[in-house]
């Protein structure tokens, strides 16, 4: 019977993080177009509402609505399951993370901890869900039997597994200071000390390569190659339309989100806000909800970074991007390391 | 409840491994294969080893077919499934093996007939860690100097005579290739032939650096 109300549980707490997911998501591509249009001089959309906050629910109305084609010669299965693997990949890894801390319901004295699963190897999920979201690219670039998807595709695999060698060791110098792979326990290392246990003190280099690496793992400006209009059209999704193109949409800034979330929770403290517990007590409501707010506060920060990467920088060259990923991200992640490795023998 | 997720990711892991043999579609094959690498990480978590159901998703799924796909995805996958299997007179050599790999595995359930409980931190990071660091140094170290020389050994083969000149900037994965190498449902009539007499011309039409286009 415990088991069953536990999954129960489980499955309402996993409901409501990808609800809070996809708004946060839907409101960061409204953001991004006012954003964008107000780096480039013009209004944006603001037509939809008060400021046009309900442009994302018009969106989507539309993606329902419009006409959905499929190419005649295109392989139709995996042209199906292509935009299925990207989003569910980029959604799968919404559970390890720790939203916040173990907050307690106003009136009784029921705790509810806003993580939604303790995994030992949470870290190594995070990465391997990720890994596994190459394929939605790769697939939808060969299925869709267009040498412009074809080509995208192609790219996009050969960018996601040269970068994902530098993310995983940039990160190898945060998993040495903490010495666990749990997200929940790397975040709750870094409490205390308003803010001066964060990870981004300890490890800087480490963060911008992370940074570089997780921009390029989501293609984003400046390496978002696989879509590069100029050459491609649309790169991988050229030949989707309708709700399957909103899907990879979807996974996009989804990936944008979750990367976003990961730099927070390993480098700049998670959940944890400087000053706070002087006034609050921990585990009571109140502390809670300002340390998840203030979570969500520095996810979006990153998320205004890439916006603004995005309104600032130009498009690398393929080449450069591969000599870049090979010849100085992954060398500056190894001497991070070394460093690392250093300090704890000398002085831990 | 676990028995229940047994079942299913171990009806998964069986029926991907069935359609990896059964497909004719090389892609197919490759992507029920990352299926069965995905089950089997199921099964892994289920026995407490958490660790390694990782490597396996990072390692297997993540990287090794991802080039495995890559690949395929460049050759000419149609022509592969329309020609006939050439491979027939194998089927018995197959039936025989199969049968002594089920007869092997029978006798191991009969002879376990009481299979003690498993060490349940084998797969915890920290225990294959510390395993790996202090009892099984040398055999890791020396794993570690074997893939260097993979690494080595593959550079060289593939930089053997087919240096490019400087002016040439081709890289992997941004190279020209012929249509027909990149879409095999293309007709021929997208490309134009050039025709050369030595090669000596044609690696000059290519932009190509003709004293590296010898093998060998």
């Amino acid at each position: 019977m415990d088991t069953a109300i536990d999954i129960i549980l489980k499955f309402v707490a996993i409901t409501v993080a990808f609800v809070v997911v996809l708004l946060v998501v839907a409101y960061t591509v409204l953001a991004e177009r006012r954003v964008l249009g107000f780096i480039q001089g013009r209004l944006g959309p603001n037509r939809v509402g008060y400021g046009g906050v309900l442009q994302p629910f018009a969106d989507l109305l539309k993606f329902i609505l419009k006409e959905d084609i499929v190419p005649d010669k295109s392989t139709r299965f995996i042209y199906f399951l292509a935009p299925v693997i990207a989003t569910m990949a980029a959604l799968m890894t919404m559970i390890v993370y720790p939203f916040g801390p173990e907050i307690r319901i106003p009136f009784t004295s029921i705790s509810i901890p806003l993580v939604i699963a303790h995994f030992d190897v949470g870290l190594l999920y995070v990465l391997g869900i990720t890994s596994i979201g190459v394929y939605g690219i790769m697939l939808a670039g060969w299925s869709s039997n267009n040498k412009y998807s074809l080509m995208g595709g192609l790219r996009s695999s050969a960018q996601m597994i040269s970068y994902e060698l530098a993310l995983g060791l940039s990160l190898i110098g945060v998993i040495m200071l903490a010495g666990t792979l749990d997200l929940a326990q790397i975040v709750d290392q870094q409490s205390g000390w308003h803010g001066a246990r964060w990870n981004i003190i300890y490890q800087p280099l480490g963060f911008v390569v992370y940074l570089i690496a997780a921009i390029a793992e989501t293609n984003r400006v400046p390496f978002d190659l696989p879509e590069a209009e100029t050459e491609l059209v649309a790169g991988f999704h050229t030949e989707y339309s309708a709700m399957k193109f909103a899907l990879f949409f979807l996974a996009e800034y989804i990936n944008m989100f979750t990367v976003s979330m990961l730099a927070t929770t390993l480098f700049w403290g998670g959940w944890n806000v400087p000053i706070i517990d002087l006034f609050l007590d921990r585990g009571s409501f109140l502390f809670g909800l300002i340390s998840a707010l203030g979570f969500l506060f520095k996810v979006c920060v990153f998320l205004f970074v890439y916006i603004w990467l995005r309104g600032t920088l130009p498009r690398f060259r393929f080449d450069q991007l591969m000599s870049f990923g090979w010849k100085i991200l992954l060398p500056l992640a190894l001497l991070n390391i070394f460093i690392t490795a250093s300090a704890i023998y000398f002085f831990l | 409840m676990l028995a229940l997720l047994f079942i299913l990711f171990a009806g998964m892991a069986i029926g991907c491994a069935l359609a990896v043999v059964a497909q004719r579609n090389p892609l197919y094959s490759a992507i029920s294969l990352i299926g069965v690498f995905v089950s089997l990480a199921c099964l892994y978590v289920m026995l407490a080893a958490p660790f390694i159901a990782a490597v396996q998703v990072i390692v297997y799924a993540g990287a090794i077919m991802v080039l495995v796909v890559f690949v395929i995805m460049l050759l000419n996958v149609e022509q592969e499934e329309r020609r006939r299997n050439r491979l027939k007179f194998l089927v018995p050599a197959a039936v025989v093996l199969a049968a002594v790999l089920i007869a092997e595995v029978a006798f191991m359930l009969q002879s376990v007939a009481n299979p003690t409980p498993a060490v349940s931190n084998i797969g915890l990071t920290g225990s294959i860690g510390a395993q790996l660091f202090t009892r099984y140094l040398l055999p890791f170290e020396i794993t570690s100097i074997l893939l260097l020389m993979a690494i080595v050994g593959a550079m060289t083969l593939a930089r053997r005579g087919g240096l490019l000149s400087s002016e040439a900037r081709l890289v992997p994965g941004a190279q020209q290739l012929p249509l027909s190498m990149v879409d095999p449902r293309a007709t021929p009539d997208d490309l134009t032939l050039v025709e050369t007499d030595s090669s000596e011309e044609a690696a000059r039409l290519l932009g190509v650096d003709p004293r590296n286009t010898e093998r060998d």
